[in-house]
């Protein structure tokens, strides 16, 4: 009895660790009467030691951006991002056409992307903390491990929801 | 005693009115952007906190130095100091009509009054092929003289984007407005975080 407790256990213990440092869940249900539900988790912190191991495994020029304009405005992309994120909420753009309308608003500290459309309703969410830290650094080197960081500060976030007819994606991380 | 009472309240209320005015104007000021397109049917509004403004207006490197300064030299036609000269010379004749263009085509007039400059640009409309007159173009923009004279604050060939952007952080109500047959385009600043419809 004792031994199958610790069979049993060590599994459950492993999980229950897992589970509570953070998982990002897929979750893809199909419309219609035959439709089926997958649900993806992954452990977050599968994909924080993936981050942190890339530069080892990763050629270093992989995870560095072109010496091009683009690097020239990573500065200005940090200013704003950075001044976004201590500035008040609110809405910062609404494009509002006859079969669409886009709204990206600014709660808390993440940015908030809606588009709606007829048939399809998609949302992002943009924590402006992964965003700074997705950023690559003036060298033009992405800072992975910076980056695994900021992944653990997601924890009970809504990242991406998308409802196509009758058809509903979700990414979330638990 | 009443008469005394309402006397009292009065007076109260309007010492307290400049501090509340004051208070209005502490708030953190938004940009708007406000885009129409009757043809197609589509409305564009953007609202941004100065402080990304200023983050944005940084994002000129050949035009904007470091410390937010833009050079105008030689090779964009007019040199900086021949500008503050002209500037302070404008400064001492007072409210006047300092351009104003009349053609067949267009109206031009740009003016100081007040504290603002104002440029006004009416284009007339052309007759169609339908024989219809079209609108027009309306273009109303006013810039507040605070603005210039902190644009302007600058050393040398520069102007001094981070005082302007100061000033503009004062600044409450229109900036640009653009009328049009098809488009109406509005920039103004004010303390919504939103472009409420009574701000239309």
């Amino acid at each position: 009895m004792t031994k199958l407790a610790v069979i049993l256990g060590v599994p459950i213990a492993l999980l229950a660790t897992i589970a509570s440092l953070g998982v990002v869940v897929v979750d893809v249900r199909e419309g219609g009467p035959d439709g089926h539900r997958i649900v993806v988790p992954v452990p977050l912190v599968f994909a924080q030691a993936a981050l942190a191991l890339a530069p080892v495994v990763a050629p270093a020029d992989k995870l560095r951006i072109p010496d091009n304009e683009a690097l020239q405005h990573i500065g200005v992309a940090r200013d704003v991002l950075e001044a976004l994120a201590a500035g008040p909420d609110g809405e910062l753009v609404r494009v509002e056409e006859r079969d669409e309308q886009v709204v990206i608003t600014k709660e808390g500290r993440s940015l908030r992307v809606r588009v709606s459309g007829k048939k399809e309703n998609v949302t992002v969410n943009v924590p402006l903390s992964l965003a700074l830290q997705a950023l690559p650094g003036e060298d033009g080197r992405i800072r992975t491990a910076a980056l695994a960081g900021a992944l653990a500060g997601l924890r009970f976030t809504d990242l991406v929801d998308v409802r196509d007819g009758d058809d509903h994606v979700r990414v979330y991380v638990w | 005693m009443r008469k005394s009472i309402l006397a009292g309240v009065g007076l109260l209320a309007l010492s307290v009115l400049p501090a509340a005015q004051a208070a209005a104007q502490t708030g953190t000021a938004w940009l708007h952007v406000r885009v129409e397109e009757a043809k197609d049917a589509s409305k564009v509004a953007v609202n941004l906190p100065m402080a990304v403004v200023e983050a944005v207006l940084k994002a000129s490197p050949e035009m904007i130095e470091k410390h937010g300064k833009i050079h105008l030299g030689d090779e964009h036609g007019m040199k900086m100091a021949d500008l503050r000269k002209a500037w302070k010379a404008l400064a001492e004749v007072g409210d006047a009509e300092l351009v104003s263009v009349e053609s067949e085509d267009e109206n031009v007039k740009v003016m100081r009054k007040g504290d603002l400059v104002q440029v006004f640009v009416d284009k007339k409309g052309k007759p169609g092929k339908d024989g219809k007159a079209s609108k027009g173009e309306e273009v109303r923009v006013e810039v507040p003289v605070s603005l210039v004279d902190a644009f302007l604050s600058g050393e040398g060939e520069e102007g001094n984007i981070q005082a302007a952007v100061a000033e503009l952080q004062k600044r409450r109500g229109d900036i640009v407005r653009v009328r049009d047959d098809d488009s109406n385009v509005r920039v103004w600043i004010d303390e919504q975080n939103t472009q409420s419809p009574a701000g239309k």
